[in-house]
């Protein structure tokens, strides 16, 4: 059943956004850039906080992934040079994971968010290597012509989609909410803990470090405050949280509605100040839609579907 | 023979001995009852031969292997499973999909009997009413106990622990828990019975163990440990005896 | 490097340890008591701030009064704060209520960029004591207003926390809500008065603020990312282990800025390589109290 909906998913993703590049209204193309690379940021988090691991650091492989593919593809081309990004977030992300392990939950969110300030500092004293403060100017991808930047990013937030739904499947799913409910029950039932934490840490580090390698691509510079910001944490919690947590929508879809009033904020508040809409977005939802718009929907389905199943339950009932 | 054997076993918290020293070991192929007044160290002696906390010192031994200092995963991959006195499941999890990860994590090489092969197999032998598809938050207390005995089951293993598994049942979940546990064994698989009702471990335990401040007060049969005056002494205090 | 200026840079990096404290001391009693991370709390010390410079620069009110009027005033914002959004979320998982408090600091930001302007702002207030001479080092009588008042915040939170009624209440309810609960304490409210006390405390020490550093919107964001390395350095609701924590990272930063050449630049990135080097270490803190596993 859920794989259906999750070829729904992809689909509806690539002809969508394939549409926008196709049409070539720039500024539909450049905003929907923003909502896929945010989509496959959001999607990193959530593929973590399905193991009980709530980061604040999303920015810090965001970062990682686009220093790294933008200042190795000049040494091992395009290619080569994102794989050993990539890579170098999934070492970064196996080096912080085996740090913040034993952390209990605030300390392990507050360790995150710190991991996250403190790449800046590295780049900051590694003038040699990094470039500092001045930032790296990345080969621009796709020729810079944005319909094909965006192509690529899709397919790339289409990838990150199946790997969400491979960790939604039978075979992860329910070791992944048993290690965050219950990690000593999860144990007990011959799950190694440790080795799927870090691994689940590893890859939501390679998914964010691919959002951040594209990031980095887009104008062909960066600066360590265009990545590093704690903004790139704060995002993904907000739009996973948002569009609905354990699912693969629910990320996707918070990304096009975050980004979608953000550009109608900039619209109408204007440049100082608009992000008063974000807030006020997050504020109103986690009062009205704790469970996130897909898990709203669900309950309305589920409600509904009572409501038909009425008759039948309380012949049920009355038998027992 | 023995099935699962501690030896010069040490759990300390702060200066606390959960664990002092013990020795012991769980005869292969019998349900034995694991019985001691309260804080006598019946958990913290589950907790260390299942792997949540390791003891400072001693061994502990499951059949041939070592398993001492081994974490949980891998002492359910050497045969033994245990389950939890206060089953937290998962609120969002369904019962086949709780049964369903140690069918797919627990690494033990022993297989099990054709009626417990597969998680429906499972449910239905452990008497889960319920449809697989059932979410866990909507379960019953005695629905819970037997979704956790059918998930210790599902790890396939040689030893079971039972963490009072019954407490909190009625009369008649209690008696249905107990012909469980004796169709569990009779399927071949040695079973620790976490109690403190003595009732329940009279009528279903060939073997009983009893602990005190951590130590080993007593063993033997159930007649014999039941009637020993040192227990009498430790569940009552002194004076009661007779 | 003479021993004049490492004497000049301790001592006012002491003095800043005085603001971090008044900051982080808030910060841990209501993060301890809820075991909510409350990132809004830069955001009063924010408010805090500029109340104190309006007060100041419009009506021409001393800052003394201005921080014990900011101090009441973001008391009372923070009971409405906490009885109109954040009670509503108690109940809800870790990451909603992390998420609340972001939204709420990103909403206050922002409305103080919309009415303020996003531009930095000096106070130029008199000296309100007399500069210190110690030898060849000179404190600033600011600097030493905040660092007294901080030391002072510290002392009344400690104070409460260990010696009244509801102190005991707080450690009880942050041990174990429920049973608290189930021993007739009124856990709302007592989760209500640990923010409100964390309120004044961040009022108090925005009037800091305006004394010593530019007035601007992300003012209190800058300082309350370095408070949760603070309370995370100190074990998190450690009132005493906050102070330490401060001053640790206060010298950190003062002896980074003075001798490392561009390290001022490094901002609150020192604060989290301490950090996480301690976590390594020591995964509770330098004095948090150990997992109850």
């Amino acid at each position: 059943m859920s794989a259906r909906y999750s070829l729904l998913t992809y689909i509806a993703v690539a002809v969508g956004l394939g549409a926008i590049a196709l049409a070539g209204n720039a500024f539909l193309i450049q905003a929907a850039i923003g909502v896929a690379i945010s989509a496959i940021l959001a999607l990193s988090w959530d593929i973590l906080s399905r193991t009980g691991q709530v980061s604040l650091g999303q920015s810090a492989f965001f970062g990682i992934g686009a220093y790294g593919s933008g200042l190795l593809t000049p040494q091992f081309g395009v290619v080569l040079g994102w794989v050993a990004g990539i890579l170098l977030c999934a070492v970064a992300a196996i080096l912080i994971g085996l740090v913040t392990l034993r952390l209990r939950r605030l300390y392990f969110t507050i360790a995150t968010l710190s991991f996250g300030l403190s790449m800046q500092v590295l780049i900051l004293v590694t003038p040699g290597i990094t470039g500092g403060s001045t930032g790296i100017m990345p080969p621009v991808l796709m020729g810079g012509s944005p319909p094909a930047q965006l192509l690529l990013i899709t397919g790339f937030l289409v990838v990150a989609a199946i790997v969400s739904d491979i960790f939604l499947s039978d075979r992860f799913r329910p070791a992944f909410f048993m290690i965050r409910s219950n990690p000593a029950l999860a144990a007990s039932s011959g799950v190694p803990v440790v080795a799927t934490k870090i691994m689940a840490f590893a890859v939501s580090g390679m998914v964010a470090g691919v959002a951040g390698a594209c990031y980095g691509g887009l104008y062909g510079y960066v600066i360590p405050e265009d990545v590093f910001t704690p903004n790139w944490s704060i995002l993904p919690l907000a739009v996973s949280i948002l569009g609905g947590m354990d699912t693969t929508l629910g990320p996707i879809l918070g990304a096009l509605v975050l980004r979608f009033l953000e550009e109608i904020a900039r619209h109408y508040v204007g440049g100082v100040g608009y992000q008063v809409v974000y807030g006020a977005v997050i504020i109103l939802f986690i009062v009205i839609l704790p469970r996130g718009l897909v898990g709203g929907l669900r309950q309305l389905l589920r409600k509904l579907a009572r409501r038909d199943a009425v008759p039948a339950r309380s012949r049920s009932e009355a038998k027992a | 023979m023995t099935d699962l054997c501690v030896s010069g076993c040490t759990v300390a918290f702060g200066g606390l001995k959960a664990i002092n020293d013990l020795t012991l070991t769980i005869p292969s192929g019998a349900i034995t009852g694991l019985i001691g007044p309260n804080g006598s160290g019946k958990s913290t002696f589950c907790n260390m031969v299942s792997g949540q906390i390791p003891p400072s010192g001693g061994r502990v031994r499951l059949g041939e292997k070592d398993i001492t200092g081994w974490r949980s995963d891998q002492a359910v991959a050497a045969g033994l499973a245990r389950t939890y006195q206060v089953p937290r499941v998962p609120k969002e999890l369904t019962i086949g999909e709780v049964i369903g990860v140690p069918f797919r994590y627990a690494r033990s090489s022993r297989e099990l009997p054709r009626q417990m092969s597969t998680t429906a197999d499972l449910a239905r032998f452990c008497g889960l009413a319920p449809a697989l598809d059932t979410a866990c938050a909507d379960l019953s207390i005695s629905d819970l106990r037997r979704l956790e005995i059918a998930r210790a089951l599902a790890c396939k293993p040689r030893v079971l622990l039972l963490d009072e598994a019954m407490a909190g049942l009625s009369l008649e979940d209690t008696a249905q828990v107990i012909e469980l546990v004796r169709e569990v064994h009779a399927a071949g698989i040695t079973i620790v019975v976490i109690e403190h009702v003595m009732r329940i471990i009279a009528t279903l335990c060939q073997h009983a163990v009893v602990l005190n401040n951590g130590r080993l007060l007593s063993q033997g049969t159930p007649e014999v440990v039941l009637r020993d005056p040192a227990v009498r002494e430790a569940y009552l205090g002194k004076g009661f005896g007779p | 490097m003479t021993l004049a200026s490492v004497a000049q840079a301790v001592l006012l990096s002491l003095t800043v340890a005085g603001l971090y404290a008044a900051i982080a001391a808030g910060l841990t009693l209501t993060v301890g008591v809820t075991r909510i991370i409350n990132f809004a709390h830069g955001e009063f010390v924010m408010l805090g701030a500029f109340l104190t410079y309006f007060l100041f620069n419009q009506h021409g009110v001393s800052p003394w009064i201005g921080m014990v009027v900011s101090g009441v005033v973001i008391g009372l914002f923070s009971a409405l704060v906490y009885r109109v959004f954040l009670a509503r979320v108690l109940k809800h998982d870790e990451h909603n209520q992390l998420l609340a408090t972001l939204g709420l600091s990103i909403l206050l930001v922002n409305i103080a960029i919309i009415l303020w302007s996003p531009d930095p702002r000096v106070m130029q207030a008199p000296q309100l004591l007399p500069a210190l001479q110690l030898g060849g080092v000179t404190v600033p009588g600011n600097n030493l207003v905040v660092a007294g008042v901080g030391g002072l915040l510290f002392l009344a939170l400690q104070y409460i926390m260990r010696h009244t009624r509801y102190g005991t209440q707080m450690r009880f309810a942050s041990d174990d809500a429920e049973l608290a609960m189930h021993c007739g304490i009124n856990v709302d409210r007592i989760f209500e008065l640990s923010f409100v006390i964390g309120g004044v405390a961040a009022g108090v020490a925005g009037g800091l603020v305006a004394l010593i550093l530019y007035v601007h919107p992300v003012v209190g964001l800058d300082l309350v990312i370095r408070a949760f390395a603070i309370i995370t350095l100190g074990g998190l609701g450690n009132i005493p282990g906050a102070l330490i924590g401060a001053a640790i990272l206060a010298l950190a930063e003062g002896l980074t800025s003075t001798f490392v050449p561009h390290g001022g630049s490094f901002g609150y990135g020192i604060a989290f390589l301490l950090l996480l080097l301690v976590l390594v270490i020591w995964p509770n803190g330098l004095f948090g109290k150990q997992a109850h596993s």
